[in-house]
């Protein structure tokens, strides 16, 4: 049996969940998902700033705080964190373990996946880079490309471990596939065992979002769980067998709770057709698995089926596509109704001119999230407007936000602005581009080193 | 009890969920509460349904994916998410609320 905990989420997420999870002798191997689809285009604009930036902040924790607990008791960590520069993180992880005195300690990198400067060579070799949401072709013109960056899957890990690594840093490896790594190396799963990595694919997919499966964001606990256990939720852990079959569990003791309930709801997230969950490694079958409670806070997972990988991967391409602005005004009774027609009416006035792409006007609490479904009251007694608004360049909203400021005495009556949106700069805007690339125009690498004290 | 007390039952008293997104696209999960409802959702729940619920919201077509072995269903909403990501101009541009803006949905069967 192979005991996988997982201790990162997202960017920014507790990675310190990890060390009840090594301390205790829950787990045999960690594993950190810090990489959501928009990540990568935070990290990149650290890079602009920093060249030896590119990775998340989490690393240097995970060095400080986890690395030598776990290189104590041979249990090996693996992070997607190392974002655009896993080669960065690997030399601050490094520097961190020398000073801690981790001799022998052995780092790996996996890269490969950063397609940026190789995109027009490898549009001139015919990649397309169809966007698969439209199917229009890539162009390189337009608005400015920031981050291109391949899925890959969970081989160049599996060779990193068994290379001997105690910590592999690697840039954009898809979620699920940095849990299936260490279960390949563990059982020699064959890389066309399509039941078997599709198992450890959803065994690592109810993992990767940590709070969510042991009762956070949870609708279906929504009654059960106290505040206080949300606050120190136990992370999630796996216990896998060589067949593929797993009990989902979580840090034994810890608060929340793992139940069918929660695993339903993991195991749907954010998928599209669940006959077919595509993967670097494996296509797998969420519709032919069983859950089964085991006892408290254990649901044993079985039967998945998989079906073999594409002969493709997939990159997402982010675009700087320009700029938004964000202002929320108050607004009391009486007469509200005819007061936001003054607001919304003058702030089109005052923006006549302006390049201006986008605007929307909703109200906080009415429409904001649901839409239509919610309704502004005949009579209401109060009413937070919010309003947005897009331009190219970050100097229009500048001066759209001038404007209306400068109508500050002479709009509605007993009209405020948020005093937490008015100093704010421009946001920039990442459009996000998904296509297609063949398998083998990308090549990973995996390098190691040896820290030496 | 007349008419006019009863609560409103809504699709959450059948079934719960959770949303997501993928660029512009967002999916709700929505989890039967018992074996019974399961039937009675397959039956009635139907994507051009929902699509109508969230029409102010959801600007694509909807699609609709069963699970048997678990009794749940994905729906996968296509441009329902003004753009998606730092595109959005939405306060909740990662859909995390849409699976409560679904079960709302009244259900009077």
């Amino acid at each position: 049996m192979l005991r996988i905990g997982s201790a990162q989420g997202f960017y920014g997420d507790d990675v310190t969940k990890a060390l009840p999870m090594i301390e205790g002798g829950h787990v045999d191997v960690v594993c950190f998902e810090a990489l959501a689809e928009l990540t990568l285009a935070i990290l990149r604009n650290d890079m602009l700033k920093n060249p030896a930036r590119g990775f998340t902040w989490d690393i240097p924790i995970i060095a400080e705080q986890i690395l030598p607990a776990a290189f104590k008791r041979g249990i090996p960590l693996i992070t997607n964190g190392g974002g655009l520069n896993p080669t960065g993180a690997a030399e601050v992880v490094r520097a961190k373990a020398a000073q801690l005195g981790l001799h022998g300690l052995k780092i790996a990198t996996v890269t490969g996946d950063d397609l940026l400067p190789r995109l027009p060579d490898l549009i001139a070799e015919g990649e397309r880079f169809t966007n698969m949401d439209t199917s229009a072709p890539l162009s390189l013109d337009g608005p400015p490309i920031v981050t291109a960056s391949a899925y890959l899957g969970a081989f160049p890990i599996v060779e990193a471990l068994r290379q001997g690594a105690d910590i592999v840093i690697t840039g954009r490896v898809a979620d699920p596939c940095l849990y299936l790594a260490p279960m390949i190396h563990r059982f020699g799963w064959g890389a066309d065992d399509w039941n078997r990595l599709a198992a450890g694919i959803v065994a690592g997919h109810l993992l990767e979002c940590t709070g969510q499966v042991v009762g956070g964001n949870s609708l279906a606990l929504v009654d059960e769980i106290e505040p206080d256990a949300l606050a120190h939720l136990g992370y999630p852990i796996a216990e896998v067998k060589e067949s593929g079959e797993f009990v989902l569990t979580k840090v034994p003791g810890s608060p929340g709770k793992v139940s069918l309930e929660t695993a339903k709801e993991q195991l749907l997230y954010e998928i599209h057709d669940p006959s077919a969950y595509i993967t670097p490694d494996v296509i797998a079958n969420f519709t032919t698995l069983r859950l089964a409670a085991d006892g408290p806070n254990r649901v044993r997972v079985t039967g998945v089926t998989g079906r073999p990988r594409t002969d493709s991967l997939k990159v997402n391409v982010g675009r700087f596509e320009g700029y938004s602005r964000e202002l929320i005004f108050t607004l009391g009774w009486p007469q509200v109704r005819r007061k936001v027609q003054q607001l919304e009416g003058m702030i089109r006035e005052a923006w006549a001119g302006l390049a201006i792409e986008r605007c929307t006007f909703t109200y906080l609490s009415v429409n904001s999230l649901y839409g239509s479904l919610g309704a502004l009251p005949d009579d209401p007694l109060e009413l937070a407007v919010r309003v947005t608004a897009t331009a190219r360049d970050p100097q229009t909203l500048k001066q759209a936000v001038r404007r209306m400021m400068a109508l500050g005495l002479s709009g509605p009556a007993g009209m405020s602005v948020s005093g937490l949106t008015v100093g704010a700069d421009p946001r920039p805007i990442l459009g996000l581009w998904p296509a297609l690339i063949s398998r083998d125009k990308v090549q990973p690498r995996i390098d190691i080193c040896e820290v030496e004290v | 009890m007349n008419k006019q007390e009863q609560p409103v039952r809504r699709l959450y008293d059948l079934a719960y969920g959770r949303s997501g997104d993928k660029g512009d696209i967002c999916n709700v999960s929505v989890i039967a509460r018992s074996s019974e409802a399961y039937a009675e959702l397959k039956a009635k729940l139907t994507p051009e349904r929902v699509k109508a619920h969230l029409a102010s919201l959801v600007k694509g077509t909807v699609e609709r994916f069963e699970l048997d072995n678990i009794e749940a269903f994905n729906f996968v909403l296509h441009e329902a998410l003004d753009g998606g990501g730092t595109r959005s101009l939405r306060i909740d541009a990662l859909g995390k609320s849409m699976a409560g803006a679904l079960l709302y949905m009244e259900w009077e069967e």
